[in-house]
């Protein structure tokens, strides 16, 4: 969406116009618009082309005020599709909101996270774009699926809330000159990182674990968490490197999130240190629908940071909030965590990694309960679909639970329910967990092969279902309050014999022999 | 004889006023009273504690948080004493606020509109946030390499100043319409001088017990005191 809207922009000769005191001209929407519809429009001459059209007929004055958007029709649309969270009178404090972290904007503060201006003021566009994208990471999703027409009206009703603070017209933020991503500038951009101390906040490799994480507190007063730099699909204002560098120019309004823009060395560390924060993680998650275990020959290593793990390329299984049974959890703490799994001809092992930002364990006193992982299996592996309830299985049919919880370690248990879980004497289950920069790597161990009814055995090339839970004890989780999954499957690849490497080379031999003694034999005859 | 004497006094005077009057001075100097404010507060300090998790190196292990801070004789320090009725010209002086041990020192800054230069020497970040409504908020990282930032502000007004790398670190700056105002000491004493004659009414604020205002008639050359009992 970006790269043709800046293409117009500039065929429109869109710098005659964008001085730092740019007004947002709704023309400019109109423009992005007719930009955006034509965009699957073959080859980009023709898109830019078109867009020189459009961005002359749009320039007509006239025709500029037709397009903005209608404050009192967007007020039916608030009515219907925002006043839940938002609340009828805009100040965020909607029926659903008390369930929400981070709680939904009051409008009526005219305070905006995510602005690509100077100022306190954001443009037209930047509003649009928060509705129709919505904000990863938050309750607010993406309301594409609304007419256009129909979120040009939102705009233009939600600044009524805050009228007075719209009288300031946006004023264009300008970024220093790009700096393209290479090693040099994601190194400058480390040093940087440290210098201006992400860290505190963001945690040393950025998981969102730094010290005064516990303190942050947004205008309202509310908690809030920083951000965890590696997961940038999350990121409130997007993922790409132009979002990345305005947010660190310009702060996040309303957060602890301070503006950098001259608060860094030079002006174009804050493209060094994008470029950092972007070698951090992928731009998404990249979801994996199986989890593959790998045969091995050899020994398991125990150690979570062993070469053996790394080699090893993690399915990444996102885990979401349990709101079936109470007390639910409206606001998951883990939401990811990537498995690596080997086995051998005695054991089937696990590697778990997944972020928490608080190390914690049993502390009854401080209401705190240990970080715990679990993976769940039915108790025998059959043949079909037919599987256990996914949450934790029912009195009728149970699951089979591999636990771990810090400071208690690994264990076996049978479970009918979330609140029924009894654990299964003489645990053959072993682990080794380790905790760094708000991120847990665990391994946990179990022989291939299962001696009773209660536990499952594993078959390779056989698709064993697998669900996955998860407590970030620090957040207050805890029984039912958890993150989990449903039902995902894994496989045993089968092992792969030596045979491989012997019938090949057997085969080629005899038929070249076969083809000499052919070639003697009618040498011979000739 | 006398009349000569006394002419040629009346014309010395009237030069000497006339030279005084022509040099550049603090507004109001000529014919000014000064005001002597006591103010004091009944009850308990309000201390809060925190135990500190980073920078202590800097930030020391415990932080105090020192809400209400009640002197000898009860005298309340960091209230701001204030005559916004006095004429005057703003002084261009420069205020100053120093990040220091992760505090603000002062803890309550008295300025007029204008420039405030906000000092870092504690070599850790910190970040400037303001809470204000007349003039722009704004939340500013400062990390160790910024030693001094400088801030407009330039509507009179109360502006809240936090840390959130340091959640405890709290500060005012109050932004004054006229120079006559006076941040209150460790003995709740603060001195206005050079306040035009006349009658005004002199405020008193404090960031945890309010405002306060009371009547005061200023004579040239006089002192006029006042004293104020803060409530909660």
């Amino acid at each position: 969406m970006i790269p043709p809207l800046g293409g117009c922009r500039v065929a429109r000769g869109g710098t005659g116009r964008g001085g730092p005191a740019r007004p947002d001209n709704p023309g400019s929407r109109a423009l992005a618009v007719s930009c955006r519809r034509r965009q699957f429009v073959p080859g980009r001459a023709v898109v830019v082309a078109l867009c020189l059209v459009a961005g002359s007929l749009v320039a007509v004055p006239s025709f500029v005020a037709g397009q903005a958007g209608d404050a009192g029709a967007g007020k039916v649309v608030y009515e219907r599709k925002c006043a839940g969270c938002h609340g009828d009178k805009g100040d965020g404090k909607g029926p659903a909101a008390e369930l929400l972290a981070p709680k939904p904007r009051d409008f009526t503060a005219g305070l905006y996270k995510i602005r690509t201006t100077a100022n306190k003021t954001p443009t037209d566009q930047d509003l649009f774009r928060v509705i129709t994208e919505g904000m990863p990471g938050t309750s607010m999703p993406p309301w594409a699926v609304l007419p256009e027409k129909d979120r040009w009206n939102l705009v233009a009703y939600v600044k009524t809330f805050a009228a007075d603070k719209f009288k300031e017209a946006p004023k264009k933020l300008e970024l220093p000159k790009d700096v393209a991503a290479s090693p040099e500038s994601v190194t400058r951009g480390k040093e940087m990182f440290e210098a201006i101390e992400c860290h505190k906040c963001h945690g040393t490799e950025g998981r969102a674990d730094g010290p005064s994480r516990a303190e942050l507190k947004d205008e309202w007063g509310n908690p809030i968490a920083p951000a965890n730099l590696t997961k940038r699909w999350t990121f409130r204002g997007g993922p790409g490197r132009t979002e990345i560098a305005t947010r660190l120019a310009n702060g996040v309004l309303g957060t602890p999130m301070p503006a950098f823009l001259d608060s860094v060395e030079k002006p174009e560390d804050i493209w060094h240190l994008t470029n950092f924060i972007v070698s951090l993680g992928p731009e998404s998650p990249r979801y994996a629908t199986l989890v593959q275990v790998t045969a091995t020959s050899g020994a398991i290593a125990d150690d979570p940071n062993a070469d053996l793990w790394k080699n090893l390329t993690p399915s990444s299984i996102p885990l979401m909030g349990q709101v079936i049974v109470d007390p639910r959890n409206f606001n998951p703490s883990i939401d990811l965590v990537a498995v690596r799994a080997v086995y051998n001809d005695k054991e089937i092992a696990f590697h778990l990694t997944w972020d928490d930002p608080t190390q914690s364990v049993d502390e009854p006193a401080k209401k705190l309960s240990g970080d715990a992982i679990s993976l769940q299996f039915p108790p025998q592996i059959t043949a079909g679909t037919e599987r256990p309830y996914f949450l934790m299985g029912d009195s009728s049919d149970a699951v089979y639970l591999l636990r771990w919880v810090n400071g208690k370690g690994v264990s076996e248990a049978t479970a009918n329910g979330p609140t029924k879980i009894t654990p299964i004497a003489g645990s053959e289950a072993t682990g080794k967990a380790v905790y760094a920069n708000g991120q847990y790597r665990l391994v946990i161990k179990r022989p291939l092969a299962s001696k009773d009814a209660a536990r499952p055995t594993f078959t390779p090339a056989v698709f064993t279902p697998v669900a996955f839970q998860a407590w970030d004890g620090g957040a207050g989780e805890s029984g039912t309050k958890m993150s989990l999954t449903s039902w995902y499957y894994l496989r045993l690849e089968e092992p792969q014999s030596n045979r491989r490497f012997v019938i090949p080379p057997v085969v080629a031999i005899l038929t070249l022999a076969v083809m000499l003694l052919v070639v003697r034999v009618a040498n011979r005859r000739a | 004889m006398r009349k000569a004497i006394g002419a040629f006094l009346a014309i010395a005077l009237v030069a000497g006023v006339a030279a005084v009057a022509h040099r550049p001075g603090p507004a109001g100097a000529q014919g000014g009273g000064t005001i002597e404010a006591a103010v004091t507060y009944a009850g308990a300090p309000v201390v809060e504690k925190l135990k500190v998790n980073k920078d202590t190196e800097k930030c020391g292990t415990e932080a105090v948080i020192e809400k209400v801070v009640v002197g000898p004789n009860k005298g309340l320090a960091h209230a701001v004493v204030s005559v916004p009725g006095a004429k005057g010209a703003p002084k261009a002086v420069k205020a100053t606020v120093d990040q220091h041990g992760c505090k603000f020192v002062p803890h309550v800054t008295a300025m007029t509109p204008g420039e405030l230069e906000l000092k870092n020497s504690d070599d850790i970040l910190h970040n400037i946030h303001t809470y204000s409504t007349a003039n722009p908020s704004i939340n500013k990282a400062q990390p160790k390499f910024k030693k001094v930032m400088t801030e407009k502000f330039e509507k009179p007004e109360i502006i809240k100043l936090t840390c959130d790398v340091h959640s405890w670190m709290l500060g005012w700056v109050a932004v004054m319409p006229n120079p006559f105002f006076g941040v209150t000491d460790a003995s709740g004493a603060a001195k206005i001088e050079n306040v035009p004659a006349g009658k005004y009414t002199v405020e008193v604020w404090h960031e945890t017990l309010g405002k306060q205002t009371k009547e005061v008639e200023v004579k040239a050359g006089q002192t006029a005191k006042v004293a104020f009992e803060m409530k909660k």
